[in-house]
């Protein structure tokens, strides 16, 4: 999740709209909405301090890297497919783990 | 359905279902994620309906249509309850079991102000032969971040991902109202 979709998503949390949250943090709605479309991408303390007037904290984890490849690949098998090709798939899929 | 058997769950029923008495609401939670290329699993399918009275009137003959029963660890074949209007409307969710599988009705999603915000960026899909309002996979991973429950905490990771790989090609939809 890219910087901008984090922030969105502490400011829709907090129900504030960009211009509440811009004034929260001294700065300019255009600039907010900048972050958010990701045209402008804030330093990492930046976006702390964002989130932190929303309400919120960031946190970070740290993820195996072989894990993360694995599941990238699925994700891109999955992309091709139509909603309802992925969601039958998945019921499919369920019922076998639990036939099993 | 029995709690547990998973071998008849039929989200595609329970869509019908809805759909056939014209219910408002968004399909949300695993299934939401699923149809826009998560590779997660689920047995249950959430929704978050329209709280208007008339809608909650439609989503009345549309869970008798099902057989809907309160889901209960300690009845395998669910708890029969009176499926009224104002009782839907009593509560923030009800957890159910049906003659198709487990659907959750979640008035107020963690992290979101119901119907109204996520149909704005949601998304009109075809699963399982019907076309239906599907949650955008950002919502939904917003309300899983909310919800902070430790089965959602684990899924959070997939999902972001899925979400990354699905913009870098240009395959996210851009939402009812957004």
């Amino acid at each position: 999740m890219v910087s901008g979709d984090l922030l969105r998503e502490a400011r829709l949390r907090a129900g504030l709209t960009q211009a509440e949250l811009a004034q929260r943090a001294g700065t300019a709605r255009s600039q907010v909405s900048r972050y958010e479309r990701a045209e402008v991408l804030p330093s990492l303390e930046t976006l702390r301090r964002l989130i932190r007037f929303c309400g919120l904290d960031l946190s970070f984890r740290l993820f195996n890297a072989d894990l993360e490849e694995h599941d990238a690949t699925l994700i891109a098998q999955l992309l091709p497919l139509t909603p309802e090709e992925r969601v039958e798939r998945a019921v499919r899929a369920i019922k076998h783990v639990y036939a099993a | 359905m029995s709690i547990g058997n998973v071998s008849d769950f039929e989200p595609g029923q329970i869509l019908r279902a809805l759909e056939a008495h014209h219910v408002r609401y968004v399909v949300i939670g695993a299934i939401a994620a699923v149809a826009a290329g998560a590779p997660i699993l689920t047995t249950d399918l959430d929704v978050t309906p329209a709280r208007s009275h008339e809608n909650l009137e439609r989503l009345v003959l549309a869970l008798r249509d099902l057989d809907a029963k309160l889901r209960s660890a300690s009845a395998p074949d669910g708890v029969p309850f009176p499926i009224e209007a104002e009782m839907l409307a009593s509560a923030e969710s009800w957890t159910l079991t049906t003659r198709a599988g487990d659907l959750d009705l979640m008035f107020l999603p963690a992290g979101t102000q119901g119907y109204d915000d996520l149909r704005r960026g949601a998304s009109r899909e075809r699963i399982a032969g019907v076309t239906v309002t599907v949650a955008a996979l950002a919502d939904v991973i917003r309300s899983k971040e909310a919800a902070n429950r430790e089965k959602d905490s684990m899924q959070l990771p997939i999902l972001r991902r899925t979400l990354e790989q699905t913009r870098e090609r240009g395959h996210e939809q851009p939402g009812l109202e957004r």
